[in-house]
């Protein structure tokens, strides 16, 4: 009877808007349940990976959820740009164990995902640009250090695969007095090119075909849709400026993994 | 001016666990046009990657132009001494921004009748400048080959097999423009050739290497 009192009180004490989604939450995983019979049934194989993501996913947002809210409330600029760090460390990290056959990928990506996202950062808010406050800094700041990730890891994967496949290329390039740069710059660009498109996609359609993430949740939130527009071109710009500064760096350090000092090539032939 | 164009002194390379050379040497002179012969895999192309410096020697010294390859920029080294693969490669775009490429590099041009001019001394027409470069046959790589080299003006060439992923037509045309090149440039030319015969048309000398030592 007791513990049924406390349960009570608990739940009571729970803002009624968290009760509210928690419910919606609950009927969610009605339809996760659809999911996973569907994934049975067709033999996609993903049943083990939707619960384990569910559950795993659940709990680190709800934590993550409330250290934002804490560091939210700590009103200090340092910190939050510590916990964007943290987050370009991790990014470096993904880029990591996405490309675990490739040497060197960390330190190579390191600089590029932290001077890039970060700089950008920092500009807007000595700029005005954006509030300088955590509500705005840390969500924008995640989605410019995202595709920074993202662009990083695609320049890395064909800077590596072109110096597999075209190898005679490559050294055709170094053996006419190519420097390292000039011989896969013309890879470089390509790759960050084509690791921009999807997002230059959805700028293009902005508000016709697109409604991105961010503009979604500030709407969702109760913002002025003018608002929450503006602030989506803002971050698009940040993110395209932030991803050609990360793309430039990581490919000029990831030469490094690629060429000794003497500009010989050092990437192994593909296996097999 | 230095007389020798390349010297290999006491050069060893082992690859993959096969001794490639012991203490190989041989020297090849200014305006002197030698021809490398020896069977496939006896290291013929890697000792031509390791005069541009592209693969190091496991030991031993390289000069070229008397500086030993410690002392050259790899860039400038690879300027004067041009190497043209077993199969050309060519880069995305025409005849003509491949034949400009070495150039632009260094931040130097050449004007349309030096492009012509070059395009002549290798037997290819004018027409071939504004064709895209990476639809020519092998034949015509080659010879676009060296006439990207021609235009950086070397000290050298280093052929690796010209020939010989050519049919016999394309073989001869090739072998032509190589022809008009050595005499009208008179200039230092190692030639790497499994054609005992080809090498002797060309050459002045035929080093043989075989064991992992030049005869």
């Amino acid at each position: 009877m007791q513990l049924l009192e406390s349960i009570l009180a608990f739940w009571n004490s729970i803002p009624p808007e968290v009760q509210t989604t928690m419910g919606r939450y609950v009927i969610a995983l009605a339809l996760l349940a659809v999911l996973i019979l569907v994934s049975k049934w067709q033999g996609i194989g993903i049943a083990d990976k939707l619960i384990i993501g569910t559950i795993r996913g659940t709990v680190q947002i709800i934590l993550m959820g409330l250290i934002l809210v804490y560091i939210f409330s700590l009103r200090n600029l340092i910190v939050i740009f510590g916990v964007l760090t943290f987050m370009a460390l991790f990014a470096a990290h993904t880029v990591r164990e996405n490309l675990e056959d490739i040497p060197g990928v960390f330190k190579a990506t390191l600089p590029g995902v932290t001077v890039g996202p970060l700089s950008v950062m920092l500009i807007s808010v000595v700029l005005g640009i954006i509030e300088p406050t955590g509500e705005f800094v840390v969500p924008m700041g995640g989605m410019i250090i995202g595709n920074s990730m993202t662009l990083s890891t695609l320049v890395i994967d064909r800077m590596w695969s072109n110096a597999q496949k075209q190898r005679s290329l490559l050294e055709t390039a170094l053996a006419l007095g190519a420097s390292p740069f000039e011989a896969t710059e013309f890879t470089i660009q390509e790759s960050i090119r084509s690791g921009l498109l999807p997002n230059l996609n959805r700028y293009a359609s902005l508000g016709i075909v697109s409604i991105p993430g961010l503009m979604s949740g500030m709407i969702i939130g109760g913002e002025n849709p003018v608002v929450a527009s503006l602030y989506q071109v803002i971050v698009f710009i940040m993110i395209f400026l932030a991803a050609i500064i990360a793309g430039s760096l990581v490919s000029r350090m990831f030469l490094k993994e690629m060429f000794n000092e003497r500009m010989q090539i050092i990437v192994p032939p593909p296996e097999g | 001016m230095e007389d020798t164009l390349i010297e290999f002194a006491k050069i060893s390379k082992s690859y993959e666990g096969k001794q490639l050379f012991e203490d190989l040497t041989l020297e090849v002179k200014n305006n002197e046009v030698v021809g490398l012969c020896g069977e496939s895999g006896s290291g013929k192309s890697t000792l031509l990657r390791i005069a541009v410096d592209l693969v190091s020697p496991d030991s031993g010294t390289v000069r070229v132009l008397g500086k030993e390859l410690s002392e050259w920029d790899p860039r400038e080294l690879r300027r004067n001494l041009i190497l043209i693969p077993q199969e050309a490669q060519m880069f995305p775009g025409t005849v003509r921004s491949n034949l400009l490429w070495g150039l632009q590099l260094r931040g130097d041009s050449a004007d349309e009748s030096e492009m012509k001019q070059v395009l002549k001394e290798v037997n290819l027409k004018e027409e071939m400048l504004d064709k895209v470069a990476l639809n020519l046959s092998g034949g015509e790589r080659q010879r676009v080959a060296l006439a990207r080299g021609l235009l950086l003006e070397p000290e050298g060439f280093l052929l690796d097999e010209p020939t010989s992923a050519l049919d016999e037509a394309s073989a001869l045309a090739v072998e032509d423009s190589i022809n008009e090149l050595i005499k009208e440039h008179s200039i230092g030319v190692l030639m790497v050739t499994h054609n005992e015969e080809q090498a002797k048309r060309f050459t002045s000398r035929v080093v043989n290497l075989r064991g992992g030592k030049c005869l």
